[in-house]
């Protein structure tokens, strides 16, 4: 099934229209609702981040969220910003998670099945949520 | 969903009464209420969290700082929790060992410390 893309502004009100998009598509997708409340943090997290690096740098265009199932009978979601600034790819923490002592960035990575965070244009971050959370422990994800 | 905030004293401590959705977007305002009631001299506070429906980092952080506000002045700050989904994050992050997290009001009001 094909990706679908929201874009929000880069204002922190959007943060909960995005939890609700991306959670309600993870719900269709079937996931289990102990999963979902695993997302919706995660994703709270990186849209937040990513809201706030555009803020910081002046930039006004929208963040996007691509999100679907894949054939892994996983979740993903790829939150990417194009706030382009100093900081190093592997600082990902370094840039802009460490306003809150770096909580955020330990939430994903505690929360996720598979994260991976990338320098492009700014910073994406992307990550998997198996759909089951007993599938996860099956299959070893995670 | 909106953040709802309402507090009341209970003998000498302050029960301070969250409910909603704590994000970015709604955080500032639990700040500002946190900040207000150090400020009127609330230093023995119990944050119940039992109506919380959503809390990530930047409500982590919010309570950290109050935290550390009332430490300043010798108090307390103590969080009711039972939901899980909640739990989850204090112990992923390690805060449950910077707060007494208890499962009820009685509880929480019953330890004296």
């Amino acid at each position: 099934m094909p990706d679908v893309e929201l874009r929000v502004p880069p204002d922190v009100q959007y943060v909960g229209l995005a939890r609700l998009v991306v959670t309600s598509a993870a719900r269709q997708a079937g996931m289990t609702s102990e999963r979902i409340e695993d997302l919706k943090i995660a994703v709270s997290e990186a849209t937040t981040n990513a809201i706030q690096a555009h803020q910081r740098v002046g930039q006004t265009a929208p963040i996007s969220l691509r999100f679907g199932p894949t054939s892994a009978n996983q979740f993903a979601v790829t939150i990417a910003d194009l706030a382009a600034d100093d900081a190093a790819p592997d600082a990902m923490g370094g840039r802009h998670w460490d306003a809150d002592g770096g909580l955020g960035v330990t939430l994903i990575r505690g929360l996720a099945d598979v994260v991976d965070f990338r320098r492009d244009a700014g910073v994406s971050v992307h990550m998997r949520f198996a759909v089951d959370a007993m599938a996860a422990r099956v299959n070893g994800v995670g | 969903m909106e953040l709802t905030l309402n507090h009341r004293k209970e003998g000498d401590r302050t029960v301070l009464e969250v409910g909603g959705e704590v994000d970015v977007y709604t955080a500032p305002k639990l700040r500002e209420k946190l900040v207000e009631l150090v400020g009127e001299g609330h230093y023995q506070i119990i944050v119940d969290m039992t109506k919380v429906e959503f809390l990530d980092s930047t409500g982590l952080g919010v309570l950290v700082g109050g935290l550390k506000r009332v430490r300043s002045h010798d108090g307390s700050l103590a969080l009711v929790c039972n939901q899980e989904r909640i739990l989850k994050i204090f112990r992923i992050t390690g805060l449950t060992k910077v707060f007494p997290i208890h499962d009820s009001l009685d509880e929480a009001l019953a330890d004296t410390e």
